[in-house]
Order: C-alpha cells, then sequence, then structure tokens
C-alpha cells in the first residue's frame, strides 16, 4: 500500500499527508493513559487482595471457611464460618433489588414513555441528585425513622438494628440508579419502534413492556448489575442499620453483619498488620469481589440471550 | 424521474385495466376542511377528499406539503406527536373519527399503517407477525394466522423454513413485506402506507406494487409516494398536495387536485398539477 499511496493524481498534489498530525498522537496518547489508569487500578486492587488471601488459608481451612456457620474472627477463641456475612449480605441486597427493580424500572417507564418531555426534563435531573445523597444519610434514616415505623407497623419484633430496614434504604438508595439508567436505555430505542407497535393497535402499556423493555434490555440489565453492585456493597447504610453482631438467620428482622460492614467495622478497628484478623479483612474482600464478579458474568450471559437487539 | 420530458408523461394508469366502476364511490373516509396544526403552525389547511371503499389512493405532491401529515390523521397516529392536533371533520363509515367516543386504539385495529423505513420489531419472523393479533387478545391458531398474513403479503414461500429467526436478517424488500404483512395479521380494513418503496431497489418495489395490486381486492388502501409512475401504475385516485406561501410567508400545505388517476396523468385541471406531473415543479 505504502508504494501505492505515492502515486499523485494527475495535475494535482500527492494523497499523502502534507504535515504530520502531531495534536492527533497527543490525544491518543492521554487517552490511552486513561483506559490504563483504571485497568492497572483494577489490577492493583485483585493484587492487593490476593497475597493476603492465600495466607489466611493457609492459616484457616478453605472446608472451615465455606462451610461453618460460626462467625467471628475478632473473638477468642475466633471462628471463621464466612456463611452468616454471605447470607446477611444476600439478604439485605435481595430485600433491596425487591424495592428497587420494580419502582427504578417502573419510574423508568413513566419517564421513557409516559411523562411529557417538559415533566421528564425536570424529574431527570433530580433522580441524577438523589443518587447523589451521601450514604451516611440513609443510614440515619434507617436506623431512625424506618425501623421505628417498621415496629409500629409490623406484627412481629425487629431489633433495633436489622436487616430489613437496612436492605429497604438500599432498595431506596438505588432507585435513582436504576431509573436514571434505564431511563437512558429505553429513551435510545428508537421511535419507529413505538411507532410501529402504536399503529397495530398497541396501547402504551403494551409498547412499554413488549417493544420498548425487550429492546432496551442489556441497558436495563447493565442497570440493575450496577444497582446490584452497588447494593452487595454498601457498607455505611449497613452499618449504622443493621448491625455488627453476627448470627446465622435468614430472619430480616435480626441484626446481622454483612461483609461489607465487617471489612469497614474490622478495619477501622486497631487491628495489627499481618494478624490473622488483618488476613481475615483481605479474604472477605476477594470473596465480595468474586461474587460481585460473578454476576457480572452471569448477567452477560442473560443479557445476549434473550436482548432483542434493535440494530 | 429523468425520463419525464415536458409532455404527459406516457405511463401506463391503472383505471382502464381494472374492471371496476370507478364512478360508483363508495366511500371509507370522508374529509372535509381538514386542518393540521403542530402547535400553532399549520401544516395542511382545508383538505376535503373522499376515500373510496377498496380502492388505491395515492397521495402526490413535493417534500414538506403535507401527505404524511394527512396520511396520520387516519389512523390518528398524530395523536401521539405532542402538540399535533386536527380540525375540521373525518369520518370513518359515517362515524366521526375525531369523535370524543373514539378509542384510537380500537381506530389503528381497523386501519393499520405501513412506514416508509421498513421497522420490524427485533424479534422472530413469528413474533412480529403475531404480535398484533397477540395484542389484541387473540390466543388461538396462531399458526394459520401467521401463515395467511405472510401468504397473503407474498412472503410465505421465502420464510416458511426460518420463521424463528430474527426479523432484521431478511433484505429491505423482505422487512417492508414483513411489515405489510404484520399490519394485514390484525385484519384491518384500511392500510396506510406512507412511501412504502422509497427505501427499495425496482425489483422489490415491483414486488411491493403488485401485492398491493393483490390487496386492493380485499383491502381499502392509501399510499403516498413520491414516485409518480407508481402512483400511475397502481392507484386509482390520486390526490396532489402542494405548499403554499400564505401572505406572512408560512408555507402551509395544500389539496390541489383529486380524481380519478387516469384524468390526472392525462388531463389535469389545474396547472400546477401538470407542471408537477410534466417535472417542471421544483
Ligand atoms: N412532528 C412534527 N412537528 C412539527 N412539524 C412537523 C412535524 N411533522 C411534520 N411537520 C411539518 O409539517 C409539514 C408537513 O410535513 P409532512 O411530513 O406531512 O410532509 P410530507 O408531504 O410527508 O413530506 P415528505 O414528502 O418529505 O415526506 C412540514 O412543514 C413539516 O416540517
Ligand atoms: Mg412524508
Amino acid at each position: 500500500m505504502a508504494s501505492t499511496s505515492k502515486a499523485t493524481v494527475p495535475g494535482g498534489p500527492s494523497l499523502g499527508r502534507s504535515r504530520p498530525r502531531y495534536g492527533e498522537l497527543i490525544i491518543k496518547v492521554i487517552l490511552v493513559l486513561a483506559a490504563a489508569v483504571s485497568v492497572a487500578t483494577t489490577i492493583g486492587i485483585v493484587a492487593a487482595l490476593l497475597e493476603p488471601t492465600i495466607e489466611f488459608f493457609g492459616t484457616v481451612s478453605v472446608v472451615e471457611f465455606f462451610t461453618s456457620i460460626e462467625w467471628g474472627p475478632l473473638f477468642s477463641p475466633p471462628s471463621f464460618g464466612v456463611l452468616p456475612i454471605v447470607v446477611a449480605t444476600l439478604l439485605v441486597t435481595i430485600i433491596a433489588m425487591i424495592v428497587a427493580i420494580p419502582l427504578g424500572l417502573a419510574a423508568a417507564i413513566y419517564l421513557s414513555e409516559y411523562a411529557k418531555p417538559r415533566v421528564r426534563k425536570i424529574i431527570k435531573p433530580v433522580l441524577e441528585v438523589l443518587a447523589g445523597i451521601p450514604t451516611v444519610v440513609f443510614g440515619f434514616f434507617a436506623l431512625t425513622f424506618v425501623t421505628p415505623l417498621l415496629r409500629d407497623f409490623l406484627p412481629f419484633t425487629l431489633d433495633y438494628r436489622n436487616a430489613l430496614s437496612g436492605g429497604l434504604v438500599v432498595g431506596v438508595m438505588i432507585i435513582p440508579t436504576v431509573a436514571s439508567l434505564a431511563e437512558d436505555a429505553m429513551s435510545a430505542v428508537p421511535n419507529s419502534l413505538r411507532e410501529g407497535a402504536y399503529a397495530l393497535a398497541s396501547s402504551r402499556m403494551i409498547v412499554s413492556l413488549r417493544v420498548v423493555l425487550p429492546a432496551a434490555l442489556s441497558g436495563i440489565i447493565a442497570a440493575i448489575i450496577l444497582a446490584f453492585s452497588r447494593a452487595i456493597g454498601e457498607t455505611m447504610i449497613v452499618v449504622i442499620a443493621t448491625g455488627g453482631r453476627s448470627i446465622f438467620t435468614m430472619n430480616p428482622a435480626r441484626e446481622m453483619d454483612t461483609m461489607a460492614s465487617f471489612i469497614a467495622r474490622a478495619g477501622s478497628g486497631d487491628v495489627p498488620v499481618g494478624s490473622i484478623e488483618y488476613k481475615t479483612i483481605f479474604a472477605v474482600g476477594a470473596l465480595l469481589f468474586i461474587m460481585t464478579f460473578l454476576m457480572n458474568y452471569v448477567s452477560a450471559k442473560v443479557v445476549r440471550r434473550y436482548r432483542e437487539a434493535y440494530e | 424521474m429523468s425520463e419525464i420530458g415536458t409532455s404527459i408523461p406516457n405511463v401506463t394508469v391503472r383505471g382502464p385495466e381494472v374492471p371496476r366502476n370507478i364512478q360508483a364511490l363508495d366511500p371509507v373516509f370522508n374529509v372535509s376542511g381538514l386542518s393540521v396544526f403542530y402547535g400553532d403552525y399549520a401544516a395542511v389547511r382545508g383538505v376535503d377528499m373522499v376515500i373510496g371503499n377498496r380502492e388505491i389512493t395515492a397521495m402526490i405532491g413535493p417534500s414538506g406539503c403535507g401527505k404524511s401529515t394527512v396520511l396520520r390523521c387516519f389512523n390518528r397516529m398524530n395523536d401521539l406527536i405532542p402538540g399535533a392536533r386536527a380540525a375540521g371533520k373525518i369520518t370513518y363509515h359515517g362515524e366521526d373519527l375525531y369523535g370524543d367516543h373514539v378509542d384510537p386504539i380500537e381506530v389503528r385495529r381497523r386501519i393499520g399503517m405501513v412506514f416508509q423505513k421498513p421497522n420490524p420489531f427485533p424479534k422472530s419472523i413469528y413474533d412480529n407477525i403475531a404480535y398484533g393479533p397477540r395484542v389484541n387478545g387473540r390466543k388461538k391458531g396462531m399458526d394459520g394466522i401467521v401463515e395467511e398474513a405472510l401468504t397473503k403479503a407474498a412472503l410465505w414461500d421465502e420464510v416458511k423454513d426460518k420463521l424463528k429467526q430474527n426479523a432484521l436478517s431478511l433484505s429491505g424488500g423482505q422487512q417492508q413485506r414483513l411489515c405489510i404483512a404484520r399490519a394485514i395479521a390484525v385484519r384491518p380494513e384500511v392500510i396506510l402506507m406512507d412511501e412504502p418503496c422509497s427505501a427499495l431497489d425496482p425489483i422489490a418495489t415491483t414486488k411491493i406494487e403488485d401485492l398491493m395490486q393483490e390487496l386492493s381486492r380485499d383491502y381499502t388502501i392509501v399510499i403516498v409516494t413520491h414516485n409518480m409512475q407508481q402512483a400511475a401504475r397502481v392507484s386509482d385516485r390520486t390526490a396532489f398536495f402542494t405548499a403554499e406561501v400564505d401572505d406572512s410567508g408560512v408555507r402551509h400545505g395544500r389539496l390541489v387536485e383529486y380524481d380519478e388517476t387516469s384524468r390526472i396523468f392525462t388531463n389535469p385541471s389545474d396547472k400546477r398539477t401538470e407542471d408537477y406531473i410534466t417535472g417542471r415543479f421544483g
């Protein structure tokens, strides 16, 4: 190709570049660096987790870690059964998702398919502001408002700190994330599909559910995954509202310790570097990382299977 | 359109070959004094026309003269555009299409539409056809409905072995026939087509034109087209629209002439129509 590009148009200048484009080169280098920073950070985190985690499993057996239901690494004698905090984490996350997915998607459908443009222009930024409220505020909201309210209305007794109110408020916290990202995905569905559906005598609800939603599925799942990742790793709300005593239970009315809240509590205490307690923090962190990663992986598969790609 | 000279083009007109008494007009739509507004802007003003049962009515005219706007009134698609509003009267079998009691969804069940750009859903071929019947409450006998609609749209033989395939894997012409089949599957009485061939090659266009002829035995068809040969070939009646500039410099669409297609193309009564079909118009 290099030799043919020398050929000149009869009577015209060469088709070769007249002068090098340095600006283009500089921009490219900057962009590559930016991408490299985020990849390097991820690799760095994994590497940092890996060594103490491996050392941890040199002391504690994998079988004990995954099958024992006693969790008390900071007690003496310590016990290292991770199941109670895994169950607590999943419990809080599931409660949160039960709140956030239907409400978030309903809000997204409303904004994308029902709301007048003027209304959407006002509500969308409000949602995005809501997504930015510090979680510590939500935590105290859960502890001082939601729990007392639930205690008044529910027929069973709740612990002062409990998974239910923590989960509900984590759910509320991630609604804007789900709503805003899902709305972006739904608005991106071409109008020609909507028109086609309306012309076939569809109601607005049917157009939303049978045409727009499936076409926007990959973006919606991405929104849910992001929300899930925030919920599973949510720390502040859980530390404040769900508690620190770890008992093995599936009862959301009880106080329990999640993986993230354990890490926060243990990490902020005076755990000596290199001790087994210290390594436990990393082992739990690694497990949390793997759980989030698996979730991402599985949902990517699901999306590929079910999405209705419009391009 | 380069072959059109200064004389009336030598085009085949459908009228004479089709043995039907075109005079005895059995009205499906009766449009009187129709004006359509987008916000404050009157896109078309004062349209009067009657659409005959099981006829093909063509709407022609320069870009922006309001053909699509008028067409979209017939199935109330303009309702979906914020700020769009129709004034005047359109009746469908004598019933006011814009009456208070009228349900636009019911209107669209009777009056289907095919768009300029083929817009199949990103679902399987089968699900595309079954969509309309399903959302309209049909549950049983779907296989038969799908086959019938695809057969009527002259697509069955090409797709019968790949009904589970994604509709987007079809060619543009096949996609457009799929969209026609999809409209037919709802069993409408009228099919509106907005430049259905403008994204297609000549062979696919011929197929769709043949299909329209075929369908006009059972359906009333209203078609917008920029292709005058097409209007001449397929339609029974032709409406010629144009855009006029009013005193304050605003362009409004207007219906200039509406007549049997053979008349419009051989002996138009308005100078503007003649100029347009002979290519003297921009
Ligand atoms: N959604 C809309 N909002 C505002 N104005 C519109 C809208 N749709 C059409 N118009 C205006 O109405 C006029 C008629 O448009 P219309 O699409 O009906 O023309 P047309 O005859 O179908 O043109 P074409 O042949 O290019 O498709 C144009 O001036 C157009 O700008
Ligand atoms: Mg148009």
